[in-house]
């Protein structure tokens, strides 16, 4: 809807379930969820180290 | 293929007409008009609920804002604003109003939309959404009056033995009775439109996600049924008490569960809004509607997660719960969270945005608040809430985080940065296309996702940090202004603690641009009936 001569909403949902010819490579998305993933990794394993340093099993 | 009046492009190709998806003859009996600028045909019943909730909705999303910003200034050890006793008042009004009516009143508005819009349909029954809108508009001032008269200063969890005046279950209950009727007429809509063939083929992915959310929207409300009826008779002095630890339980399958409403009615406003900004259409079927099926099958268990310092429960209760069941629903968000964004990347490479990695992103119409609302919810949701709650739901992990400021942190991301900002995307194509009014100043309206989104995630990662520092959640004083022996904070946590009041004020500033716009455009806006409305 941001430019005049592209379809419709309605075109867009009417035909959602019609399956498309052209390309479907995402690598931008990947990046981003490869970032994700590994910002997961870091935040997790912090706060184990935080666990651990809390309560340390002797 | 068989179209509505509403002048809908015939699909090309050899499948016969009757067999492709879409819409075919509405069921409006002339109550119907069709959208200039999306095609799609909006019942005239419907539409009125629709602007009734969504203004309902507005009116307690500025009440729950005036008293977030009260908490902010209070939190904020430098300023300390509101007394003690006032300070846990604000409190629970935050929280219902917030996390319960604001949202809630938005998602009826969202069923109400996708039931019939989406599926050329009429409303179900016109009697029983103004029964549902009275109830619950009943119910929430019920529940207003109550905690700001000072008789509910029990905060939104109000855990027995804490007592309420029994208006504020009361308040609860009607509230909750109102949105169950009104997600039964949703229901029934989706009936009668199968019924009466106005589509062919499956329901589109946004109204599947919606159905998701009514779904899960009853099994919550029933676990609101029972654990405030005896509340409610407990506090008229008819019963004793109800169990606390039952109480607890039961209550999250409320508490939660309804933030798990918003999670599913979020990520079809994603969806939804994608294909309104970028022309996106759902890469896979199969994977999105799987993803939504795992949430209606796994999501409720994740409301365990409150319970894991709680000795009520064994520890092999919490860890199923909590550590694998509560995956299968993080497995959902995170195929959602793939899709959503390619689904985008695909629309934007095929009109040709193919420079790089990121071409397509930084390409995407960002002044367009309704994309820059919904992408800024998708990673504030994401990256910030998603990383969050999965550590910090993991059992071993809670101890060290558990009723500290760090559980807050995670939450307004979110139920604030990521449903609260995906509907204020919603509604900047709700107002154009349902109120019929264009949004006045535009430029600001441009700017309102980010600085909401800016003062949220300030906000959000300051709470984090000073909950790291041991700050506990819900606590007036910091300082422990006249205890007996030596306590506080050291400096690190009081920093954070300020980030938390400034952070808090921005969003503040960006949720009052979005509520005076809205109010602007609904009442004074230039009205756009029978044109397309104006491209952002």
């Amino acid at each position: 809807m941001t430019q005049p001569n592209e379809p419709k909403a309605a075109d867009v949902i009417q035909s959602e379930h019609e399956k498309d010819e052209g390309s479907h490579r995402t690598p931008g998305t990947l990046v981003l969820a490869l970032i994700l993933l590994l910002s997961f990794a870091v935040y997790y394993f912090a706060n184990w180290k935080a666990l651990a340093d809390t309560w340390p099993v002797r | 293929m068989a179209t509505t009046a509403n002048g809908l492009a015939a699909l090309e190709g050899h499948v016969p007409d009757e067999e492709k998806p879409g819409f075919k003859t509405g069921n409006h009996a002339g109550q119907v008009r069709t959208c200039e600028t999306t095609g799609l045909p909006v019942c005239l019943t419907a539409q009125r609920f629709i602007r009734l909730n969504a203004v309902a909705a507005v009116v307690f999303l500025l009440i729950g804002g005036v008293a977030a910003l009260l908490l902010a200034l209070t939190r904020w050890p430098t300023v300390h604003l509101l007394p003690a006793d006032w300070y846990y008042r604000v409190l629970t009004a935050h929280g219902l109003n917030m996390l319960i009516l604001w949202i809630i009143f938005m998602e009826i508005a969202i069923l109400y939309f996708a039931g019939t819009t989406l599926l050329n349909t009429r409303l179900a029954s016109k009697g029983t959404a103004w029964v549902a809108f009275g109830l619950m508009v009943a119910g929430a001032l019920a529940i207003n009056g109550a905690v700001w008269s000072g008789k509910a200063d029990v905060m939104m969890t109000s855990y027995v033995p804490l007592q309420a005046h029994w208006s504020f279950y009361l308040g609860i209950i009607l509230f909750a009775v109102g949105a169950l009727i009104a997600v039964i007429n949703f229901l029934a809509t989706l009936y009668i439109a199968k019924r009466d063939k106005t589509y062919a083929g499956s329901v589109p992915l946004v109204v599947f996600g919606a159905t998701a959310a009514a779904i899960i929207a009853v099994v919550t409300l029933l676990h609101g049924a029972v654990v405030m009826i005896p509340t409610f008779l407990w506090s008229l002095g008819l019963t004793e008490a109800p169990d606390a630890a039952w109480y607890r339980l039961v209550w999250w399958g409320l508490g939660h569960q309804s933030q798990q409403v918003n999670v599913c009615a979020m990520v079809s406003v994603w969806y939804l809004l994608g294909t309104l900004t970028t022309g996106a259409k759902p890469l896979n079927q199969a994977v999105c509607r799987g993803a939504f099926v795992l949430y209606i099958l796994f999501i409720n268990l994740a409301s365990a997660h409150h319970l894991l310092v709680d000795p009520g429960v064994g520890a092999g209760w919490k860890i199923w719960n909590t550590s694998y069941a509560m995956y299968l629903a993080v497995l959902a968000s995170m195929i959602h969270g793939f899709t959503v964004p390619a689904s985008i990347e695909v629309a934007m490479r095929k009109k040709g945005h193919n420079k790089g990695l990121f071409g397509w992103l930084f390409a995407a119409p960002w002044k367009n608040p309704g994309f820059s609302a919904f992408f800024l919810s998708l990673v504030i949701f994401g990256f910030l809430g998603g990383i969050t709650g999965v550590t910090l739901g993991t059992q071993q992990i809670n101890i060290i985080a558990h009723n500290t400021l760090r559980i807050p942190g995670h939450f307004h991301t979110t139920v604030v940065g990521g449903t609260s900002l995906a509907f204020m995307g919603l509604a900047y194509y709700v107002v154009p296309l349902i109120f019929q009014k264009e949004y006045p100043a535009k430029a600001l309206a441009r700017l309102q996702p980010f600085v909401f989104a800016g003062g949220i995630t300030v906000m959000a990662i300051a709470m984090s940090f000073a909950g790291s520092y041991g700050v506990p959640r819900r606590h007036w004083d910091i300082n422990f202004t006249g205890a007996q022996f030596s306590a506080g904070f050291d400096s690190t946590a009081h920093l954070m603690m300020g980030l938390v009041g400034i952070g808090g004020t921005i969003a503040f500033v960006g949720l009052l641009i979005f509520l005076l716009l809205t109010v602007a455009a609904v009442f004074f806006g230039r009205s756009n009936a029978g044109k397309k409305m104006e491209a952002w």
